[in-house]
């Protein structure tokens, strides 16, 4: 007999909430090493840490649009970091969130630029516009690896760079702007825009708009896609074991292409709300990057909306408070990006949550 | 705790193994062992017994230094070592043969008996040698191998045969066997048991791992049961019965007979027609079962029993062939319109098919039903519906675990094979499909599935029932099919002076076919 089943009701209850803390000790530990282990990198190159630590620390909160920029960025990681754990909770180890991150920008900046339309329903119909481009850059993938047996890593990785490469090419070319000497396509027609958060308080929140409580309803539409449709229900059956999905009869393929095509649709929003939100028109390498980090976010957020949400916000105050750092002291922003491989090993490597476990068994046995 | 030291062999001597107060606690609080105070006898054949999860096989691991001691020791001819690793415990003579028997299946017999002392330069493996030294080693000890054979391509026997010989070859006194017949045919058990006899007699020490009783008290000098990771009791084997170690085992009185009732027949719930499946394709197979009958499938493993039984679940295409279920053909149905029909499905491989680990019991119980009212409606899940009909399942099913969200990684093996049985019986089949239903299990769950397995028959229920373990099928089945090489070499209708010796000889091919069709029904 386990212990589990000796145990009674209360006592499971108790262990079960002790693993979860044990399990968000983990997390902030693995945090706190990342920070002092760059702490420690930044003293033997002879810098001033303290310096660099108080801009990185306090410079985010010091000023409306440093939190403006910060909760701009918490928005794009968090749809990003959600539409990675769509494909991870079911099993799928998708990469492909920059692809469809850019081709949902790109299909929401065409309509947006050409086509007039009254303001009440011009930025929906951009942004569905957007997602569905995300879904079908995701179903592809998707159907590659569901029907065809492909891997599912080298499928989406390739598929990011064809279409990054259209991407590039287009704006570079047929939608370059006649008017900007830069590389970039014409604004979007202002009906599009998203709700800048400055309208709305009037605190000059720099480029933070409404697509962050977007990005909020979004984690509890994922909440409940995941724990409460039968859709989730298939989904998290397949990522817990795919034998066992086919044995009993659920439509694993299938399943599988819908995470991806979900996935796909929620990195395309992410791609409307750079293109709407922050940018208002396409640029190269908007996004370079981001969609890793999507990745990152997910496993900070144990693939768990509310986690997502907070590593979101923990990752992008790093980001702005990084450059907050690079332009006060003489220590660069590579720093935040040391900071993340720390994060991504010992996340990945589930070490520290073993740690805790262990010294809290040690001290029990005492 | 009783220890006897007197009247065994070697009594003078201090034990050669002795473990005293030995206690294995896991990282997360759990007690794997506690408190065992155990002493082998030089020249002895000892068997520990015990449910799964009793502590058994980690005992063996504390003593072969797989596992760390938390605390105790372990003392070896008299003078207590530390054993760290099992190259300590190989250097002081203790050896282990594994259930799965870690071998090299790339290797050659000779190659994996020798790996770890390989004859020959540091730079270069004398093959010669090996197979001589082998084969030298092998008629020493009386344990035939063929040394140049790929371990892949060797018998389960023989594979076993070159485990042992491997530790005898490295210079075991002392020879663990962890459930060492759990794979072997009844022949093959009694060949491995003769060996095993042999090498104590020579002067060899063996510690028995197992949960069967009548092999244990075939084979073994003395019996140590374990139940919870605690010693309860060691015997010489003279002095026990089968229901007294059962008991001990269980902590309470078990009978695996089962009361049976009598059905009426409903004729031809299955009907297999020139069924050919993957395994091989020049065998149709041919049969029926009955709606309140239970017809067993023998057959050493790997002869197309698996293949049948996926492809009358759905899970392989047939080649060939008519399946029909109440007369309904469901030969290209897949598995979910099968389910719908009215198939259950216990899959010999439950961590591999029958649950997903990870997640909870609720989810694992309902994973057949969860689309329907009333645990959904209109793509929408209803959870506390979910828990609650599981909560339910579970009290039914006598499955052991505090909540319904436990996941199904934390149960014991029985009592996970409990929840699959719970969520394939509660549906109401027509047909049940059970393969190797008590693999793994311990003895008194085994009890529970047998009284379901039976009563889903008493229900109305056709069962096929496919296993290794021909007691189980003896005791279950009203009828019996034996396979070997993909096709049904035998069959018997009726149970009544049938053995064990002669279903096993059917299997091995020693017996001619038989068809027991004319002469009894």
């Amino acid at each position: 007999m386990t212990t589990v089943e000796m145990e009674d009701r209360a006592a499971f209850r108790t262990q079960r909430r002790n693993s979860a803390l044990i399990d968000i000790a983990g997390v902030l530990l693995t945090i706190l090493i990342a920070l002092v282990a760059a702490f420690v990198i930044v003293a033997m190159l002879g810098k001033n840490p303290v310096d660099a630590f108080t801009a990185l620390i306090t410079g985010p909160l010091e000023r409306p649009n440093r939190i403006g920029n910060w909760l701009e960025q918490t928005t794009t990681l968090t749809i990003l970091g959600l539409s990675v754990m769509i494909p991870f909770r079911t099993g799928q180890i998708s990469i492909g969130a920059e692809g469809q991150l850019y081709l949902g920008a790109l299909a929401g900046a065409v309509v947006a630029i050409l086509l007039p339309l009254p303001l009440a329903v011009a930025p929906i119909v951009a942004t569905v516009v957007a997602m569905v481009a995300g879904g079908v850059a995701g179903a592809i993938p998707g159907v590659m690896k569901a029907r065809l047996g492909a891997n599912e890593i080298v499928a989406t990785l390739m598929l990011n760079v064809i279409i990054v490469q259209i991407f590039d090419y287009l704006v570079q070319n047929l939608l370059r702007s006649e008017t900007s000497t830069a590389a970039v396509s014409d604004q979007i027609r202002s009906e599009y825009a998203w709700l800048r958060l400055q309208e709305l308080t009037g605190i000059p929140l720099s480029r933070a708009n409404v697509g962050l409580l977007v990005a909020l309803v979004l984690a509890g539409l994922v909440w409940l896609l995941m724990s409460r449709t039968s859709l989730g229900f298939r989904m998290r059956i397949v990522g817990g074991n795919p034998e066992f999905a086919k044995y009993a009869g659920l439509p694993v393929a299938r399943t599988i292409e819908w995470s991806f095509i979900l996935g796909g649709a929620v990195a395309g929003l992410a791609g409307a709300h750079l293109v709407f939100g922050v940018f208002s028109r396409l640029e190269p390498a908007m996004a370079s990057g981001l969609a890793f980090l999507g990745i990152v976010i997910a496993l900070l957020g144990r693939n768990n909306p509310v986690g997502i949400v907070l590593a979101a916000a923990f990752y992008a105050y790093l980001r702005v408070g990084g450059d907050v750092m690079e332009q006060q002291t003489d220590v660069g922003s590579e720093l935040i990006i040391i900071i993340q491989a720390m994060i991504v090993l010992l996340v990945t490597a589930q070490a520290l949550p073993m740690i805790v476990r262990r010294l809290r068994a040690k001290r029990k046995a005492d | 705790m009783t220890i006897d030291h007197e009247g065994a062999p070697g009594a003078g001597h201090p034990p050669i193994l002795e473990l005293r107060g030995v206690e294995k606690m896991y990282a997360n609080g759990v007690f794997a062992v506690r408190g065992v105070d155990l002493a082998i006898n030089r020249g002895e054949i000892h068997s520990v017994i015990g449910e799964n999860g009793a502590g058994k096989s980690t005992l063996m691991k504390l003593a072969y230094g797989l596992e760390q001691l938390t605390a105790g020791s372990v003392i070896v001819d008299g003078t207590v070592r530390s054993i760290g690793s099992p190259l300590d415990a190989i250097k002081l003579g203790i050896g282990m043969v594994h259930q799965n028997l870690e071998l090299v299946p790339s290797l050659t017999v000779a190659e994996n008996i020798v790996l770890g002392a390989e004859p020959g330069s540091p730079l270069w493996v004398n093959r010669r040698d090996a197979a001589d030294a082998t084969r030298e080693l092998a008629d020493r000890v009386q344990l035939p191998v063929n040394p140049n054979r790929q371990v892949s391509e060797a018998s389960v026997g023989t594979r076993q045969r070159a485990a042992i010989l491997k530790a005898l070859g490295r210079g075991a006194r002392v020879l663990i066997l962890d459930e060492p017949t759990a794979v072997l045919t009844p022949q093959e058990s009694d060949e491995l048991f003769a060996a095993v006899r042999r090498l104590r007699d020579e002067g060899l020490t063996v510690i028995f791992i197992s949960h069967k009783l009548d092999e244990v008290r075939e084979i073994s000098d003395r019996i140590t049961v374990m139940r919870q990771g605690r010693l309860i009791a060691t015997h010489h084997t003279a002095d026990t019965t089968e229901a007294g170690l059962a008991a001990e085992m269980v902590g309470r009185a078990v009978s695996l007979d089962v009361e049976r009732g009598n059905p009426i027949l409903t004729p031809d719930v299955l009907r297999v027609e020139d069924l050919v499946t993957s395994h091989s394709p020049d065998h149709a197979l041919e049969f029926t079962v009955a709606g309140g009958e239970i017809v067993g499938i023998a057959g050493i493993e790997d002869n197309g029993q698996g293949e049948l039984m996926a492809t009358l679940a759905g899970l392989l295409p047939a080649r060939r062939g008519i399946v029909t279920l109440n007369d309904h053909d469901i030969t290209r149905s897949t598995v979910k319109q099968r389910r719908d029909r009215g198939v259950a499905v216990v899959s010999e491989d439950r961590l591999r098919d029958g649950a997903a680990l990870s997640l909870g019991i609720d989810l694992n119980i309902v994973v057949d039903r969860y689309d329907r009212a009333p645990y959904s409606s209109w793509g929408i899940l209803r959870p506390s519906v979910i828990r609650h009909a599981a909560a339910e399942l579970m009290a039914r099913f006598r499955v052991k675990a505090p909540d319904a969200t436990v996941p199904m990684s934390a149960l014991s093996g029985g009592n996970m094979q409990k929840v699959i049985i719970a969520r394939e019986l509660s549906s109401g089949p027509l047909l049940l499909l059970a393969s190797q239903p008590t693999r793994g299990v311990d003895i008194g769950a085994m009890q529970f599935i047998y009284e379901q397995i039976v009563a889903a028959r008493d229900s109305g229920a056709a069962v096929l029932l496919a296993s290794a373990d021909l007691t189980e099928l003896l005791t279950l089945s009203d009828r019996l099919l034996v396979m070997r090489n993909g096709h049904i070499v035998a069959r018997f209708d009726s149970l009544d002076g049938i053995t064990e010796q002669i279903v096993g000889e059917h299997m091995l091919g020693v017996a001619a076919h038989v068809d027991t069709r004319g002469g009894v029904s």
